[in-house]
C-alpha cells in the first residue's frame, strides 16, 4: 500500500529522528533541577481474560474423575497519568466473573449444583497508586481493594527505589500490610465452619531488592521477600481442611534480561525460591523471549516450570480417591490439592501490534498442566487428577 | 579526493568524499547539499512558510502539530535544556531584537525586560506531537541546533549511499564520515578567537565530530567590552567568559550542544566540559587555553 | 525453631550475594539505549502480571516474589 517512497522517507525520517535521540543521550546528565524520571505519557488499557480449566482422571487410579471446572471472564482497566512532570498516578479495575467450582477433597466433592455451571461469582477489584519521582529515585504509595460475595481483601502499601548517580545500580524497598474479611455464613461453608460472625486475616510484608545493570545488554534484579500472616487460613468450603493461623513466608526471586543485538530480540529468564512455615519448598523458572518483527509486530514465546513440595499437614489420598481421607489425631489437615506435592509446565505465546502512534494491541495464549509426579521429587499423590489451564488474553493500549 | 563548497547555514561549507568516481562523488555530494538546504529552509525563524514560523505565528493561540522530525528536534531541544540547567533555551531567540549587532549599542532595561519574560522552554507546551506556545511573542528558534543537526543528517545520508571516506563541514561544525583512504586522520583547524585568519589549533580526527562555539562569530564591540551572538536566557545579557569553546564528540549535535552550553555556563562550563567525557579545547577572556587529552 | 534457622539459611546468602554485585560495571548514561527498551525492564504489562499472578496463586501454593502489592482473593 505504500508507495516506495512513501516507505524510503518513513525510514529516513525513523533515522533521523534516532540520530537526534542517540545525540540527545550522548549529553551529559544534568545534576540539578531536571528531576525528571517521570514518564512523559499517560497510558489508558484495557485487558479481557478468558479462562478456563479442566481436570482429567487419565490415569488408573483417576479413572472417572475428569470434568470441566472453573470458567473465568474478566475485564480490566487501567489508567496511568503523569502529574506535573515530577508524579504520576495510576488506577485499576477489575471484573471477574467466574462459574464453575473446585474439588472439596483432593480431587472430588464437588457442589451438588456445580455441574450445571449454576453457581456463578462476581468479583471487583481496584487498586490505586501514587508516584514521587526525584533525582535519585522513587516514592510509591498504594492502596487495594477486592470484594467477592464472601470475602473482602484490603491493603497498603508504600516503597521507594533509590539509585547511584549513574542509575545502574537501583535498591528497591517495600512494605505492605492487608486486611482480609472471611464471611463463614453462606451456604455452601462446610457445616463445622459456619459462623455468624467472619474471620479475618491480617498480613505484612516486606521487600528488599536490587536492579543492577551489568552491560549494554543485560540487567539483572535480586528480589527478597518476607511475610508474616495470622488470622484465618483454612478454606470455609474444603473438608477436611483446617490450617494454622500463622503463616510466615520467605521468597529470594532472582531476573535477567538480555538484548540480542543481532536479532534484536531480548531474552528474559526468571527464578523465584519459596518456602513458608506450612512446610511448603516451590521453585518457578520462567523463560520469555521476545522479538521484534518488522512493520510494529512482537512475538514472544513463553515456557514456565513449577514445582512445590506438599504442606507439613496435607493429607494424601488413600485407597479410594473419590472418598475424603482420614485424619485421626492431626492438629492440623487438609486435603487441598493446592497443598500437594506437584510439577507444572505451561507455555505459550504473546502477539502484540503497534497500531498507528498511539494504539497498540495484544493476544496472549497460556497453556497450563499440573501432574502430581512433575515436581522435582517425583513423589506426589498419585490420587490427584490431572488438572489443565487455558487462558485467552486480548488487550488494547492507548497512549496519552 | 573531492571538496564541493557551497554556502548555507550562514557561512562557508564544504563536503568533501574521497576514493570514489569523480561523477559519482559530485552527484552524492549534491545530494549532501540538497539535505542541509532542506533542514536549513524548513527550520528558518525568517522563512515565512517554515515550520518553526508557522509555530511561531501561532504563540499564545492554538496547537500545532508537528511531523516526526520537528518532534524529534523539539525532544532534542528539551534533553539540551535539561543537560545546560536551562541556559541552552531555544525560545531565547526573541533576545536577538534587543541585541542588534548592526547598531552596535547596549539595549536599556525596559526594552530587555520584556523580552526576557518571552523566554522560556518551560512556557513551551507538548501534548503528543503537537507544541504550542504559551505566550504571545514567543519564538522559537532552531539557530543553536540546526547546524550541527544537518550536519550530523547529511553525513548519514551519505554513509548511507555508500561513502566511507568524508566529511561534512558547515562552517565550523564537522561531521566526519570515514577516515582518509588509507585510514589516516583528516585534520581540522580550529580558528583564532582574535585573529581572523589564523589558526590556534589543528585537531586531527578520524571519526566522529568536532564543533566550536564563540564569542567571534557575530558580535560588536562597546566600550572596551564585547557583546557576542550567545545569550544567557536568564539575564538577557551575552555570555563573556569564554573566547572560544571546542568540543569533539561522536555526533555533531552533541559536540555543538556541549561547546554552546560550556559558553553559557561560563565559569561553571569547565566543570561541564570535563563531566561530559569529551575532547575539548577551551580559550578564556585571557587567551589561556584549557584542554584534556 | 528449624523453620527459622532456614530462614535465616537463606536470607544471608541472598543478602551477601545482593551486595557483591553493586561493585559490577560502568554503563555510561549514552550507553543505555537498549536498556530503555521496555522488554528489558522489569515492570512489564501491568493487567497481564495482574491476571497471570492471580491464576498462578489460585492454583500454586506458592505467591508474591516480585512486589508487596496487596489484594488478595478468596481464591478457589
Amino acid at each position: 500500500m505504500d508507495s516506495l517512497q512513501g516507505k524510503n522517507s518513513n525510514r529516513r525520517t525513523r533515522r533521523l529522528a534516532a540520530l537526534l535521540a542517540s545525540a540527545a543521550m550522548l549529553l551529559p546528565p544534568a545534576n540539578n533541577a531536571c528531576a525528571d524520571a517521570a514518564p512523559e505519557q499517560g497510558v489508558v488499557s484495557l485487558k479481557y481474560l478468558n479462562y478456563h480449566d479442566s481436570q482429567s482422571g487419565d490415569t488408573y487410579k483417576t479413572a472417572g474423575m475428569s470434568r470441566d471446572r472453573i470458567n473465568v471472564n474478566a475485564l480490566s482497566l487501567m489508567v496511568m497519568v503523569p502529574v506535573a512532570g515530577e508524579w504520576s498516578v495510576a488506577m485499576t479495575c477489575t471484573e471477574d466473573s467466574i462459574t464453575g467450582a473446585s474439588p472439596a477433597h483432593h480431587g472430588w466433592g464437588f457442589p451438588a449444583d456445580s455441574s450445571s455451571g449454576a453457581s456463578g461469582e462476581l468479583r471487583y477489584a481496584g487498586d490505586l497508586s501514587v508516584t514521587r519521582y526525584f533525582s535519585k529515585g522513587t516514592l510509591s504509595a498504594g492502596s487495594s481493594y477486592s470484594q467477592e460475595s464472601d470475602y473482602i481483601s484490603r491493603g497498603i502499601s508504600l516503597s521507594g527505589t533509590l539509585s547511584d548517580g549513574s542509575k545502574n545500580t537501583t535498591i528497591s524497598l517495600g512494605t505492605a500490610y492487608n486486611s482480609d474479611t472471611v464471611d463463614l455464613n453462606k451456604p455452601a461453608v462446610i457445616d463445622s465452619k459456619k459462623s455468624e460472625s467472619p474471620r479475618s486475616k491480617r498480613v505484612f510484608s516486606a521487600l528488599f531488592g536490587v536492579t543492577q545493570v551489568m552491560s549494554q545488554n543485560d540487567i539483572m534484579q535480586i528480589i527478597v521477600t518476607w511475610t508474616h500472616g495470622k488470622g484465618y487460613y483454612s478454606d470455609p468450603y474444603k473438608d477436611p481442611d483446617v490450617r494454622p493461623d500463622m503463616r510466615r513466608m520467605f521468597t529470594f526471586m532472582t531476573r535477567w534480561n538480555h538484548h540480542f543485538e543481532a536479532p534484536d530480540g531480548t531474552a528474559r529468564l526468571s527464578y523465584r525460591y519459596y518456602t513458608d512455615t506450612f512446610g511448603i519448598r516451590a521453585h518457578t523458572l520462567n523463560v520469555e523471549y521476545v522479538q521484534a518483527l518488522p512493520h510494529g509486530w512482537e512475538i514472544t514465546p513463553m515456557v514456565r516450570y513449577y514445582s512445590q513440595s506438599a504442606a507439613d499437614f496435607y493429607v494424601p489420598t488413600g485407597d479410594d480417591p473419590f472418598v475424603a481421607a482420614r485424619v485421626d489425631g492431626m492438629q492440623y489437615y487438609s486435603g487441598d490439592q493446592r497443598l500437594s506435592a506437584f510439577g507444572a509446565f505451561s507455555y505459550g505465546v504473546r502477539v502484540a501490534k503497534e497500531l498507528g502512534r498511539s494504539w497498540m494491541a495484544d493476544v496472549k495464549y497460556e497453556n497450563y498442566e499440573q501432574r502430581y509426579d512433575w515436581g522435582i521429587s517425583g513423589r506426589g499423590d498419585s490420587g490427584i487428577p490431572t488438572f489443565n489451564a487455558r487462558n485467552i488474553q486480548i488487550g488494547l493500549t492507548r497512549k496519552l | 579526493m573531492e571538496r564541493f563548497g557551497f554556502r548555507a547555514m550562514g557561512g562557508g561549507c564544504e563536503i568533501a568524499v574521497a576514493e570514489m568516481e569523480k561523477e559519482e562523488s559530485k552527484r552524492l555530494a549534491s545530494l549532501g547539499i540538497e539535505e542541509v538546504n532542506r533542514i536549513e529552509r524548513k527550520y528558518s525563524r525568517y522563512l515565512p512558510e517554515t515550520v518553526v514560523s508557522k509555530i511561531n505565528a501561532q504563540a499564545g493561540r492554538n496547537w500545532t502539530v508537528c511531523d516526526e522530525e520537528t518532534v524529534a528536534l523539539l525532544d532534542y531541544a528539551d534533553t539540551v535544556w535539561c543537560s545546560s540547567g536551562g541556559l541552552f533555551d531555544v525560545t531565547s531567540g526573541v533576545l536577538q531584537r534587543a541585541w542588534d549587532f548592526d547598531r552596535a549599542a547596549v539595549p536599556p532595561q525596559e526594552k530587555l525586560l520584556p523580552l526576557v519574560k518571552l523566554v522560556g522552554w518551560k512556557q513551551v507546551e507538548r501534548k503528543a506531537s503537537a507544541v504550542r506556545l504559551k505566550q504571545k511573542g514567543m519564538q522559537l528558534d532552531f539557530g543553536g541546533i540546526c547546524k550541527e543537526y544537518a550536519a550530523d543528517a547529511a553525513a548519514l545520508l551519505l554513509s548511507g549511499l555508500g561513502v566511507r571516506h568524508g566529511y561534512v563541514n558547515l562552517a565550523g561544525d564537522i561531521r566526519v564520515i570515514g577516515p582518509k583512504a588509507d585510514g589516516t586522520s583528516w585534520t581540522f583547524g580550529i580558528r583564532h578567537p582574535r585573529k581572523p585568519e589564523g589558526l590556534m589549533a589543528s585537531i586531527p580526527v578520524t571519526s566522529g565530530a568536532i564543533a566550536t562555539s564563540g564569542d567571534y562569530e557575530r558580535f560588536f564591540e562597546s566600550e572596551g567590552q564585547r557583546y557576542c551572538h550567545i545569550i544567557n536566557p536568564v539575564t538577557g545579557f551575552p555570555v563573556m567568559f569564554w573566547r572560544s569553546v571546542t568540543v569533539l564528540a561522536p555526533l555533531a549535535a552533541t559536540a555543538g550542544s556541549c561547546a554552546t552550553i560550556a559558553m553559557l555556563m561560563e565559569a561553571e562550563g569547565l566543570n561541564f566540559l570535563k563531566d561530559s567525557g569529551f575532547r575539548y579545547l577551551a580559550v578564556d577572556q585571557a587567551g589561556r587555553m584549557y584542554y584534556n587529552q | 525453631m528449624m523453620k527459622m534457622i532456614a530462614f535465616s539459611g537463606v536470607s544471608l546468602p541472598a543478602l551477601v550475594i545482593i551486595s557483591a554485585l553493586t561493585g559490577c560495571s560502568t554503563v555510561q548514561p549514552w550507553e543505555k539505549q537498549n536498556l530503555a527498551r521496555p522488554a528489558m525492564t522489569f515492570e512489564g504489562d501491568r493487567l497481564d502480571t495482574g491476571y497471570t499472578e492471580h491464576i498462578y496463586s489460585s492454583k500454586e501454593a506458592a505467591s508474591g516474589g516480585s512486589g508487596v502489592r496487596g489484594g488478595g482473593c478468596g481464591c478457589n
